[in-house]
């Protein structure tokens, strides 16, 4: 299998400073892609551009608040500038509130529009700033979504929704956008992060019970776990694939 | 005892007529929230359901409502902001303020039926804020459920065709056909029915001691029109 399935491809993953996105960050490299690296703060992401050097792809890192229309517009044409297409945008970025527990009851819609400006307003102006690089590339337009989307989740009812949401998005764009040549899928991973990496330090008994909900014994790896499906939603390999939701969570989620 | 029914779709009009004609196998009042441009607002929305509701205890509450602008089918890359946030977040919005105070209100037991169009199962060119919105609170019911259920209110969801949704089950052919339609591989599986009448029979099992125990579950009432996997 050519593991190289992005070769000369360019690539924007937003949210790519930490966690998932940097992963797929890393496997977009690996698989040989111009990798843009959006960013809120690219000052404190160079370390992000290191890795996704060192694993064999281009980087360029890019200031892309996702809440702010002109910075993801302009990361956008500064990708395209600079190398001369865009044929995958991956919208991972997620409101820095997303993992916090929720009391749906008494909780604000302030609360509400920090998860719907990361999560459905940005998917919706993403797609709209992108569409004409991808119409020419005949590109993908890949959305990192969550389980929580699909199952609803007691503690998170602001993020499962949004997450939801994206999955309606999916679906309807992949038949508006099939007659351009653009597919639209989604993943739905289970993958450690940040916060469970810390957990895993201070209570690491929780984790493990964690872990034991996981047919496959651990959380996926944002970069070996998660990178390679998402790759493969971008590349020419899935050229049939589209309107799809991926659900990679080491076989966590089987009724899905 | 009475029915609060929130929404002002086709469909929100006629569960509440359907209701106030004695469909269900008991007998409720009906307190109808039409005005919905209240639930932009979590205070107004408070006043409006005290002012509507006063002492009556509630013991069945269908939430049928969408932004009526997502129902106007227009390529993603020719919304503007204001419209998609009209179209789609809105109606995001509007559903959670809903519930929030819906929970507030009723006691324990009471179910929670929502009412969607079924477009967000299988997405539609043209909808793509409407589908978005309809699967955002298709999932906050699931999970709205899972918090509730502890107080024994069940949240359950039925989806049913977008004409229906939208005209209520009124015969207007002419309305329908100019409608977007959801894409299928064929024509439904039952013959034409009047699916009003299938949706109150599951709002009936839902508010029965049948259905006590379901909740978090999504059923389509569109005459096997959309058959999931």
């Amino acid at each position: 299998m050519n593991t190289r399935v992005l070769d000369g491809q360019v690539v924007l993953v937003t949210g790519a400073a930490a966690g998932v996105g940097r992963g797929v960050a890393v496997a977009m490299a690996r698989a040989g892609a111009v990798v843009g690296i959006g960013v809120r703060r690219p000052e404190v992401a160079a370390d992000v551009a290191d890795e996704v050097r060192d694993a064999g792809g281009t980087p360029v890192l890019l200031r892309c608040d996702v809440t702010d229309a002109i910075q993801s517009a302009d990361a956008i044409g500064l990708l395209v500038a600079e190398h001369g297409r865009l044929d995958a945008l991956v919208h991972n970025a997620v409101s820095n509130r997303s993992s916090e527990p929720t009391d749906f009851e008494h909780a604000s819609l302030e609360l509400w529009e920090e998860h719907a400006s990361v999560t459905v307003r940005a998917t919706w102006r993403l797609a709209v700033q992108a569409h004409a690089h991808l119409r020419v590339t005949q590109g993908a337009y890949l959305l990192m979504t969550s389980p929580a989307g699909i199952e609803g989740s007691a503690p998170l009812p602001f993020y499962s929704a949004v997450k939801a949401a994206q999955r309606g998005f999916v679906r309807a764009l992949a038949r508006e956008w099939g007659p351009d040549g653009i597919r639209v899928n989604s993943v739905a991973p289970l993958a450690i992060s940040p916060a469970l990496e810390n957990l895993k330090a201070t209570d690491p008994e929780r984790v493990a019970r964690i872990e034991g909900l996981v047919p496959l014994g651990r959380l996926g790896d944002p970069s070996t776990d998660i990178g390679p499906p998402s790759v493969f939603l971008c590349s020419q390999e899935a050229r049939y694939v589209t309107g799809q939701t991926l659900v990679v969570s080491g076989g966590r989620f089987t009724s899905l | 005892m009475t029915a609060l029914i929130i929404g002002d779709s086709g469909i929100a009009h006629g569960i509440a007529h359907a209701i106030a004609a004695g469909t269900l196998a008991q007998n409720r009042a009906v307190a109808a929230l039409a005005d919905t441009d209240v639930l932009d607002d979590p205070e107004r929305t408070a006043r409006a359901l005290a002012t509507l509701i006063g002492d009556e205890p509630v013991d069945l509450v269908v939430f049928a409502h969408l932004d009526p602008t997502g129902f106007v089918s227009a390529a993603l890359t020719d919304i503007s902001e204001e419209a998609w946030d009209q179209a789609c977040e809105r109606s995001l919005r509007q559903a959670f303020v809903a519930l929030q105070q819906v929970y507030s209100l009723v006691a324990d037991g009471t179910p929670v039926v929502l009412v969607l169009p079924n477009v967000g199962a299988v997405g539609v060119a043209g909808l793509v804020a409407l589908c978005s919105a309809v699967e955002g609170i298709r999932v906050m019911a699931k999970a709205v459920a899972r918090r509730w259920g502890v107080r024994s209110i069940t949240v359950n969801t039925i989806e049913v065709d977008l004409a229906t949704f939208m005209l209520g089950g009124a015969d207007d052919p002419g309305a329908a056909a100019l409608l977007p339609q959801v894409p299928v591989l064929g024509a439904p599986a039952l013959p034409v029915a009047p699916i009003l009448d299938d949706v109150m029979g599951l709002i009936g099992f839902f508010a029965s001691p049948a259905g006590q125990a379901v909740t978090g579950a999504f059923l389509m009432a569109d005459r096997g029109t959309v058959m999931l996997p």
